[in-house]
This record gives structure tokens, sequence and C-alpha cells, in this order.
């Protein structure tokens, strides 16, 4: 075999791909938002049952809400279906009015059944997103009662319990629930008395200002412009969002402009974009807290000189200055940053010398041997990490499992775990009870109460003290003197040291392309796309 | 050219295999599906979401039939699968075939335009080093081919992205075409290069084209490193023989003696060793698929692993078993086929 013709032979493949590869790669078109991101948790688009964030930001533009929180004062509501809504003087009833003006991409009307409808669906089918709900009291049985159209455009939610009203408006205008689904076309596709719940899994029919086109699990949804939303129609006539979930490719897209908007992207490559002048970083601080949490079920941790010696043995600042920028921000209160409610921080600190001395009272001068669980992906790996050395620094020798979300977090349902790194709480309504319910209350402590979506129950910590000034503070009309008693359950949270112990506030870095303006990223992931536009 | 009659193949032989092949199968089946039972993922919590309460878990434990003794559980789905019915994939809501028969495609076509590359280059690339034994080039080919079988694949996507894709500008990034052409063309046979040429759509063709080059030349460079020594060494063991010798003796030309002579008795042994890469190509583009967001049966098998959709990954273990059972089967066949003292 002579050279020449080897050459011609191995160049045949080479020539193909020379040959066909074009000079210059699109940059995305001018009326297409292009948003690269990781969809692992999108499992189901049906707003009963899907929670994840993401698919939050999904269906915020295929549907639309009763109400709407502004992106960066949440506390803010503003109107959307509904034009008007009052609340009765007992606190007991809220009744919205419609517009009228509104059809779902089906041609359908929206009209007061629908909304209905759409809410006594969550309950009825008890999915993932009936947990706010019932924690209400609204059940299968009475949501039919509670909530119901009066006429065509006048819907009435009567409050099965006293709560505060203004709770279940913050709900009505976040949770991935609260979507209005069109009942005429989804019942259409119903089968065995499922309420659709098949169909709606990859399909959608909502009344927003985006369309579904195309749905595949950890590959793609598009979605195309709803030419008749009631709103302006949106100037993008497609959103095209990609499942990716590799942070360095997202960040040559993004450098290449072959995408719009990434999200997901790792802290190094955060940093390298943030110096490129044709992209932008956006922060959004959002409800869920970073934290290290303990079982009491475990006599060590239900000593409370343990868990005091534990809060001296986070480096909370160090956590936060050298793991935590891009992903959270220090915060050592159970309550979300930015509510009136708030209190200052702590300013709890590495102190392995009161530590040690408080380990020594609490009958465990050398320490012990413990377990942290945590996901074994950024940053909760690393806050991990940094505990398990500060611990090490007081003799207690802690072993690190990572796992799955699912291996993590199903332990801590279960009861069964020491430690564990991990995020959550805050809830997504800015309402004080929304973090505390989530990471505080605990009505009861039992092991068959199995009261599995609280925090604290899942931690074992029970304090009826503070079970008492929640439930109090809920029914609280007066706004200053709920404000104290949320304050007043923080400082007890402090003093009785809970089981969770918040490092820091999370914070979701998008970086998107400089040319894509109007862009909200909004604090409860409810997105919305519509008024994006490109100015290039 | 060679000339075989097919009625010379066993054909009982054959039967006796595919007899074998569904036996294997059922065994692959049970063995996933009890080991799948037992992984400490929870189904229910991958559905429900972590913060989901207990009596919204229990309804839905009960609904995927967890709460039947696991032999039960294990009838079921046999007889599930006896109806053709593979279940549904959490992590999609639909059928798993009708899933798998999505991702599938993307897969198949990422692999086979790998195993051309590594047919094309790694065939001549050991034919040479073969005929030029001991050489400098040689060396050369043998160290490119070590370097091409053990680099890891996901830095070589990493660093190929970085210089033919963000610097160059050669070939396109992440995803099967670029994102702006996504969903132009409705899938007929799930391979977007087939499906566009059908659509006559040549902008989303020249765009698959330019995703699938490098994403399938990294893929397949571990296909080229195997291929090229094995070709290698499939040559040298024909060179030494007598029948080379008088070949050369009698003084035909070098290209004859390596083509004709040489080259077409290592046909079978190269069939075989193609053939088994094509079955790893198939099964090992896991990471590729990652760094590419490509998205196809190795994303798909791994993301159902981790949530536990044990309907997904038993149907996807045993369509990955059914490959290679069907690559060993044909090799088997060809083997016959090609090679009269293999018929017995």
């Amino acid at each position: 075999m002579n050279v020449s013709n080897l050459l011609k032979y191995c160049a045949l493949s080479i020539a193909v791909s020379a040959t066909i590869a074009p000079s210059a790669n699109a940059i995305t078109p001018d009326n297409q938002l292009v948003i690269g991101m990781s969809m692992d948790n999108l499992l189901s688009l049906d707003p009963a049952s899907a929670s994840g964030l993401d698919v939050v930001g999904v269906n915020s533009n295929l549907y639309d809400m009763l109400i709407e929180l502004a992106p960066k004062e949440p506390s803010k509501i503003s109107p959307a279906i509904a034009k008007t809504w009052t609340i009765s003087e007992d606190g007991s009833r809220i009744t919205f009015q419609l517009r009228d003006d509104v059809t779902f991409h089906s041609g359908n009307k929206l009209t007061a059944q629908d909304v209905a409808w759409s809410f006594q669906r969550v309950l009825k089918l008890n999915l993932a997103l009936a947990s706010t709900w019932k924690t209400y009291g609204f059940t299968a049985d009475n949501v039919e009662q509670a909530i119901q159209a009066k006429d065509d455009y006048t819907v009435e939610i009567t409050l099965p319990e006293k709560t505060d009203p203004k709770l279940v408006l913050y709900t009505l205008g976040s949770s991935p629930s609260a979507f209005i689904i069109d009942s005429k076309e989804v019942l259409k596709h119903e089968v065995k008395d499922d309420l659709g719940h098949a169909w709606l899994t990859t399909n959608a029919a909502g009344s927003g200002p985006f369309k579904l086109r195309d749905w595949r699990a950890k590959d793609r949804v598009l979605m195309n412009r709803y030419d008749d939303y009631w709103r302006e129609p949106s100037e993008m006539s497609r959103i095209v969002m990609r499942h990716m979930t590799e942070s360095q490719s997202l960040r040559l897209m993004l450098e290449r402009g072959d995408i719009d908007i990434a999200m997901g992207m790792s802290i190094p490559d955060i940093e390298a974009l943030k110096k490129d002048d044709n992209v932008r970083a956006e922060a959004n601080i959002r409800g869920t807290l970073y934290y290290v949490a303990v079982s009491m079920k475990d006599p060590k941790f239900s000593n409370k000189k343990v868990r005091e010696a534990l809060r001296y043995l986070i480096d909370y600042k160090g956590i936060n200055d050298s793991i935590m920028p891009n992903y959270g921000v220090l915060h050592q209160r159970p309550l979300k940053l930015g509510l009136d409610a708030t209190l200052p921080e702590l300013g709890y600190g590495l102190n392995v010398k009161k530590a040690k001395a408080l380990l020594a009272e609490a009958g465990y001068p050398d320490g012990f041997k413990t377990s942290i669980r945590v996901l074994s992906q950024l940053p909760f790996i690393n806050i991990a990490t940094s505990v398990q050395s500060t611990l090490a620094q007081a003799g207690i020798d802690a072993e690190i499992i990572t796992g799955t979300g699912n291996q993590v977090y199903g332990a801590m349902r279960e009861r069964k775990f020491e430690m564990l790194v991990g995020r959550g709480g805050g809830g997504i309504e800015p309402h004080p009870h929304s973090s505390l319910r989530s990471l505080v209350y605990n009505p009861d402590n039992s092991d068959e109460a199995k009261l599995t979506n609280f925090q604290g129950w899942r931690t074992g910590f029970y304090s009826p003290e503070i079970n008492t000034i929640i439930e109090k503070a809920l029914l609280e009309k007066d706004t200053q003197k709920q404000i104290e008693m949320y304050q007043d359950v923080q400082n007890l949270y402090d003093t009785q040291i809970g089981a969770i112990f918040p490092i820091s506030q999370m914070v979701d870095t998008v970086l998107l392309r400089s040319d894509v303006k109007h862009y909200e990223g909004h604090q409860a992931a409810t997105t919305r796309l519509r008024e994006v536009t490109k100015e290039r | 050219m060679l000339t075989f009659q097919l009625s010379n193949v066993r054909f009982k032989h054959f039967l006796g295999g595919l007899s074998s092949v569904a036996i294997t199968l059922l065994g692959l089946l049970a063995l996933t599906f009890f080991i799948g039972r037992v992984m400490p993922i929870d189904p229910v919590l991958s559905v429900v979401g972590p913060d989901a309460d207990n009596s919204t878990y229990e309804q839905v434990y009960q609904e995927m039939g967890l709460d039947k003794p696991l032999y039960m559980q294990y009838l079921y789905y046999l007889n599930d699968i006896a109806h053709g019915d593979f279940g549904n994939a959490l992590l999609t809501g639909r059928p798993v075939i009708e899933d798998i028969a999505r991702v599938f495609p993307a897969t198949l076509e990422l692999a086979t335009i790998a195993i051309i590359f590594g047919i094309f280059i790694g065939i001549p690339l050991g034919v040479y080093a073969a005929v030029n034994k001991g050489r400098a080039v040689d060396h050369i080919i043998r160290v490119i081919s070590l370097f091409g079988y053990s680099t890891p694949v996901f830095w070589v996507g990493m660093i190929g992205l970085i210089i033919f894709y963000a610097w160059l500008n050669v070939v396109g990034g992440s995803g099967r075409v670029d994102l702006a052409y996504d969903g132009f063309v409705d899938p007929v046979t799930g391979m977007l290069l087939i499906d566009s040429a059908l659509a006559k759509d040549w902008d989303v063709f020249q765009s698959a084209i330019k995703h699938i080059i490098l994403p399938a030349f990294i893929l397949g460079l571990n296909a080229v490193s195997f291929i090229t020594r094995m070709t290698r060494s499939f040559m040298l063991e024909q060179l030494s023989q007598e029948y080379i010798l008088t070949a050369q003796v009698k003084g035909l030309p070098k290209h004859v003696v390596i083509w004709r002579h040489a080259f077409r008795n290592i046909l079978v042994q190269l069939l075989t060793i193609i053939t088994l890469s094509y079955g790893a190509l198939l099964e090992g583009a896991v990471l590729i698929e990652t760094v590419f967001a490509w998205p196809g049966f190795g994303q798909y098998l791994t993301s159902s692993l981790l949530l536990g959709d044990m309907n997904a990954v038993v149907a996807s273990i045993l369509l990955i078993g059914l490959i290679f059972i069907s690559l060993n089967l044909l090799t088997d066949l060809l083997y016959q086929v090609f090679d009269p003292r293999t018929r017995k």
C-alpha cells in the first residue's frame, strides 16, 4: 500500500467535515428567545403535580393566574385574570371579579367555572401540590363548597379554617398549583376519572402568552406566541428551552450567542462571564434557605448543649464568602430575607473553644461520631465538607454520606438521619407563616403523625410554645402585632436552639445576553417572558 | 469476488441461538427488576417531590402498586410485558416504549456516524501501521491509538467544543441542531439527518451535520483506536503467512498483496470487532450525550436510574441486552456466511 493511497483514503472522512462545515454559526433569531437550563426536575407539566421551580417557569408562560405578585416586590399583588377582589369583614371569604375578555388557547372562553374547577381539581387529585391547600383546611370533600363559581365571572373562596386571607392570596399569586386550566379542553382527554392528569402531564391547556408546541422530557420545551392573548401579545414569536446540564457548554453557547439566557451555571463560569461585555448577570433571591439540620430523635442532638455547640462549629462567614457567592447570601434566621418581620442577622460564627466547652458540659468532652447526609452536587457537598472540617476541630468525627435528592430527603422524611446539609423551607409566599410552617412548625411530633411536609417534624423539633404563637399570629389582624409575634417566634427559636441552622438564603444567578431586555426573574420562580424583547 | 450461498448456513444453529436469546433476556429481566426494587431510591418521592404530605405519598405509593409483595409486582409486570405493555415512565408520563422509540434513534444516528469514522479512519491506519511495522510511523499510530483509547471522552468532548466550536467555529455547539431550528422538522425516523433530508429542509440538515460531526467523531475515537489496533494485529498475522510470501515472490504488486490477499482474509475478524464496537457505542454514549446535550438513549437511561424509574430502566436494559445478543448472533451468522471453516 502506498502512502498516497492511504492519505486519499483517510482524507475522505476529513473532507466530509471540511466541506460541510459552514463558516459562521447562526446567532439566535431576533424573534426567538433561546434558554439553556437544566430540566432535571421537569417531570410533568400538570399544575396539580408539578412542583419543581423549573416547571413553574414553564407553566407561568402557558397559563394565567387570578392575580400576580411583582417580581422584585412579591408582597405587591396585581390583578391578572381577576380584575378586582374583596375580602369579607371576618376574613373568611374572598370574592374575585374576573375579566370577560380572556380566551384559552383552544378558543374556549375563560370563565369562573374554569377557575373553580382548576382549584378543585388540585384537591381532588391529591398530588404533590395539594399540600399547601390542605394546610389551609381544604380537602377533596369540602373543596366544591369552598371554591365556587357564583356566575360566569365571579369566583368565591370560602376559607374552611380561619387563616390570614393575605396568605391565601399570596398562594394564589405564586403557587404552581394556582394556574387556571381550560376545563372543557382537559375533560375531552380525561381517562378513568383522572381529571385529565395523564394528558396534562405532557400537554397544556392554558390562556397564557405562549402555547405549548412540544415538550420532551430532559430535552426541550417549545412554545409559540399566542396571538389572541388578552394582554399585548409578546414580541417573541417562539421560546425555546433546552435541557443543558453542562455549565461549560452553556457558557460557550452564551458567549457565542447561540443561547440568550443560561441558568444553573457553575460559579467559575458565572464569574468568567461577568467579565464579558455581551453578557449580564441577574441575581434573584429565592425563598429557600441552605441549612445544616440535625435529627432530634438522635439522643446526642436532642441535647440542647450539643445543638448550641454545633451553632459555634459552623463557619458561616467562611462558607458564605468562599462557597456561596452566586448561590446564596449569609442568613441565619428561619424567616427569609426581605419580609417586614425578619429580624437582623444573629452574628454567630465559628468559635471552637466555646463549642468544646459546651460539648464537655453536654457530656461529650472528646466529641462523638456522626454522619452528614448531603446531595453530591455543588454547593451542598462543599458546605458539608466545610462543616465536617470544623466539627473535627471539636473532636466530632462526621462521615459524609452523599446521595441523590431522593436519598437525602427521603432519609429526612423517614427521620432516619443524624445530620444533613440541605436546602428547603422558606416557602414561596412572601409571608412569615410560609417560612415558619415549612421549617419550624410541628403540631404533632409522634412518628405516627407522619407530618412529612413539615421540616419541623422531620427534624423532630417540637416546641408547643412556638406552635401556639405561629397559630395565633396567622389569625392576628393587627399587622404590627402580627409582625411582633413573628419576631417572638424567631427569638424563641434562637433561644430554644432549633434543629435547623440556616446558613444562607438562596440566590439564583441567571446569565443573559446584554441585548435581552425586560427579563425580570421572579422570586417565586414565576418568571414571565411575555415582555422580553431583544434590542440589537 | 467472494460469493457465498446462504443455504450453507446452519439455520438450526441460528434458531437455537434465538431460543437462548429469549432465555437470556428473561434472566436479565428478572435480575434488573429485582435489583431495581431493592435499590435505595424511592420512586414515589420522585413523583411527589420531597415536600408532599403523607396522604399524597401513600396515595401514589398505592397507585404504583408498591404496596404489593415483590413477587406479585413481578408477576404483574410480566403479565403486562406479555401484553406488550412496559408501563409508563415517571420521567415523561408516557409509555416507556414510546420514549425509547423517541430517544433511541438519536443515539443510533450518533453511534452510526461514529462507527463510520471508526471504520474509515481505523482500518487504513491499522493496515498502514502493520505494513510499516517497526518504523516510526507504526509507533506514532500506536501512540495515537493508545491516546484515543485512554483519554476520557468527557474531557475530549469539552476540549473539542472549545477548539472547534468556540474558537474555530467550524462545528455546532450542544444539541442536535442550532437551537433556533429546534422543532422545525417533524420526526419520521427520529434520525434528524434523514428526517430533515426527507423534509427537504436543507438548513436544518446542514445544521444537523454541523452538530453531529464533533460528538460522533469523539465518540468514535475509542472505536478508531480499537479498530486500528485490532486491524494492525490481524494484518501482521496475515502478512507473516506463507501465502503472502508466495504472492510476493510471484512478483505481485504490493497493493494487490496487501488488499486482495491479506486484507481480504481479515474481513471476518474485522466484522466481529466492528459489530462489537458498534454495540459498545450504542450503549456507551452517556458521557458524550451529557457534554453535548444530546437527547439520546444514554441520557434517558441515566436519568431514569437516578429517578428510580424502574419501568424505564428495565425496558432500557432489556434493549441493551437485545442489541448485544443480536449483534453477537449477527456476527455468528456473518462468520458462517463469510468463513466456510466455521460451518460445521
